[in-house]
């Protein structure tokens, strides 16, 4: 098969995994309702609290998390392909820490908990923006050596400050945003639905906008640089918009790990090597990927729920031990 | 980058662990009974075995007392010692008296130099696993220190007893276990031939935290002729789903003032019915949070929510 026959094959499978994946999370939970049932409520028709389940508790859980696992893939891919590094992630420009102690700050600073969100989200803007100037004042353009050590750099900082006020704000308050950090689609909302849907469908059309410039970055500094491309600011571009993606994700569910990294390597080898295709084929799978990770996240430990996070991590990391031993 | 995550992840697990703490530390719950053994030897000294199963010789009544857990707090006040406090946790703010003690801040675990500051002749404690190493650098810097479970009602009346003998004021420890537990059981009889009403117990908002049957405030609710729906299960507070809640379709919520609207404006609650009936119960979080010496007070309270008019 030639390639454009073939993926579209591969995208009619992402898409159909996906819906079956949607399917699964908006039929399964501790309340059992029948197929009929399911499908009945949600067009707003039987009890009241079979309704409510399915509109207000299910498939915001359901369309949050495939948002999410969309957002963090597409994020991951667009990263690693213009750093050129298998191993480069969502969070990695300082988007996680920064995150952290903007809610800890707000939480903190007295804020209420609905707040929280947005101070994440600040925090993690103004962290992606201190990466790239540390980067830009270390060398002529932002090497992705120089952005991996500035991102270190800042996510330290980042921990020293989330230390200082675990010991010196409330406990409760602070606790409260740690676990929020953590991960979940548990308090997801038809409004935060619509804010983040609008903003990371911006977000993930630039990315696909600006994919063939991440092809020609790809190639190396020099040979982009050869053909034309502007090579500091297409890159700068790149991070600036995959970061802030990942940050608005952090605002809506908090940290969730490892799709990121994982999920393009999953994609790469069948999309081919054009970027479009890739970003395009990891925010498919990314979106089955955080639905499943949700629907194991509630059902597993019933009534209790594991964090997002962890899931996503406790899949990603024999993936990311893989990928370390094919690169040694 | 990966240093930086799993630093992340290890701040979150201290989140956690603390967290779980401060729900009451189920699975680290040692016998009741390893604190009883308490005897006067020859020389007129006392000794006691706390629930970490340490050893503690007292041999005069303590004068300078720092008491890290509400609930003592509370009942040093009650039993006449209120004055002797020399510390107290950032969370002890009854009696209002308690409030003119020391604040050493947030209790689990404790800042033990804070504690030796204030030259004590007693440190309580409450026994959770966080507080073992402070235990044993207390026993170390020789002052006494005396840990105990406060998690369930029964838990009460073994600390007033103690406290009592430690305080060598009997009597009075005796008056004030009577008075609770005399308005514990005219609420009991009360709430007999009512209907059982089944609660959700809303401790919490994100995650939603509910109250187990290992926590005093499931037995609170039965005394207050309710049912808890999560009374099942031995942990003293965990998280829950909405959804599990829901299936579980209380009659009732217990939730605090801001959590209550916190429920009422949440869309994904409206599959309660409890909350679409209006049946959210608001309590006082400072009357009904310890395990202390109002737990008769705080029964009476829940039984007017439960049952309004029942009680004169």
């Amino acid at each position: 098969m030639n390639g454009r026959p073939r993926q579209a094959v591969l995208y009619l499978v992402l898409a159909g995994a996906m819906v079956l994946a949607a399917l699964a999370g908006l039929a399964v939970g501790p309340v059992r309702l029948t197929p009929a049932e399911v499908w009945n409520a949600l067009g707003g028709r039987g009890n009241v609290t079979a309704v409510a389940i399915m509109r207000d508790i299910r498939a915001p859980r359901v369309v949050l998390a495939a948002l999410v696992g969309a957002a963090l893939a597409m994020s991951g891919a667009a990263l690693q392909g213009t750093m050129r590094n298998p191993l480069a992630e969502p969070y990695l420009l300082g988007v996680s820490g920064g995150a952290a102690v903007g809610a800890v700050l707000a939480v903190a600073g007295g804020a209420p908990f609905g707040l929280v969100p947005l101070g994440a989200f600040a925090g993690a803007v103004a962290a992606v923006m201190l990466v790239l100037t540390i980067a830009r004042a270390g060398g002529r353009r932002p090497d992705p050596r120089v952005l991996l050590m500035a991102g270190v750099v800042v996510g330290a900082f980042a921990n020293a400050v989330i230390m200082i006020a675990l010991a010196s704000a409330p406990a409760d308050s602070v606790r409260n945003a740690l676990w929020w950090m953590m991960g979940s689609v548990a308090g997801a909302t038809w409004g935060q639905i619509g804010w983040f849907a609008a903003y990371g469908v911006a977000s993930a059309g630039a990315l696909l906008l600006f994919a063939p410039e991440i092809d020609v970055l790809a190639l190396g500094d020099d040979a982009a640089a050869g053909l034309g491309v502007n090579v500091d600011r297409a890159g700068r571009r790149a991070y600036v918009i995959a970061s802030l993606l990942a940050a608005a994700t952090v605002a809506a569910a908090g940290l969730v790990g490892f799709v990121g990294l994982v999920v393009p390597h999953l994609v790469r080898t069948r999309a081919g090597s054009r970027h479009r295709a890739v970003i395009a084929a990891a925010g498919l799978a990314g979106a089955t990927l955080v639905i499943l990770a949700d629907l194991v996240a509630r059902t597993l430990r019933a009534p209790s729920e594991l964090p997002l996070g962890a899931v996503t991590a406790l899949g990603g990391v024999p993936f990311f031990l893989f990928q370390l031993r094919r690169f040694r | 980058m990966y240093h930086r995550s799993s630093s992340l992840g290890f701040g979150a697990c201290v989140a956690l662990a603390a967290l779980v703490v401060a729900c009451g530390d189920a699975r680290s719950r040692t016998t009741s009974a390893a604190a009883d053994t308490a005897a006067a030897n020859v020389t007129g000294a006392f000794v006691l075995r706390d629930d970490f199963g340490d050893t503690l010789t007292l041999r005069a009544p303590p004068r300078r007392i720092v008491s890290l857990n509400p609930a003592t707090t509370e009942l040093f006040f009650a039993l006449g010692a209120g004055d002797r406090l020399v510390g107290r946790t950032h969370f002890d703010l009854y009696p209002p008296a308690a409030q003119a003690v020391q604040d050493l801040g947030s209790a689990i675990p404790p800042n033990v130099e804070s504690v030796l500051g204030v030259r004590p002749d007693l440190v309580m404690l409450y026994a959770s696993n966080s507080n073992r190493d402070a235990a044993t650098r207390l026993h170390a810097a020789g002052v006494p220190t005396l840990t105990l479970r406060i998690d369930h009602i029964a838990d009460f009346r073994r600390a007033v007893e103690i406290l009592g003998r430690v305080l060598g004021d009997t009597v009075r420890a005796t008056v004030v276990a009577d008075s609770v537990r005399r308005t514990l059981e005219r609420v009991q009889t009360a709430m007999q031939g009512k209907p059982r009403l089944t609660a959700f117990w809303k401790a919490w908002d994100s995650p939603v935290i509910a109250i187990g049957g290992g926590s005093f405030l499931s037995e609170l609710v039965e005394i207050a002729g309710g049912k808890n729906i999560y009374g099942d299960d031995p942990r003293p507070a965990f998280d829950v789903t909405i959804e599990d809640v829901v299936r579980r379709d209380p009659d009732v919520v217990f939730a605090g003032p801001e959590s209550s609207e916190r429920m009422r404006t949440a869309p994904a609650w409206r599959a309660l019915r409890a909350v679409r009936e209006g049946h959210i119960l608001i309590v006082d979080t400072m009357l009904v949070g310890r395990p202390g010496v109002r737990l008769g007070e705080a029964a009476v309270s829940l039984a007017r929510l439960l049952h309004p008019g029942s009680l004169p």
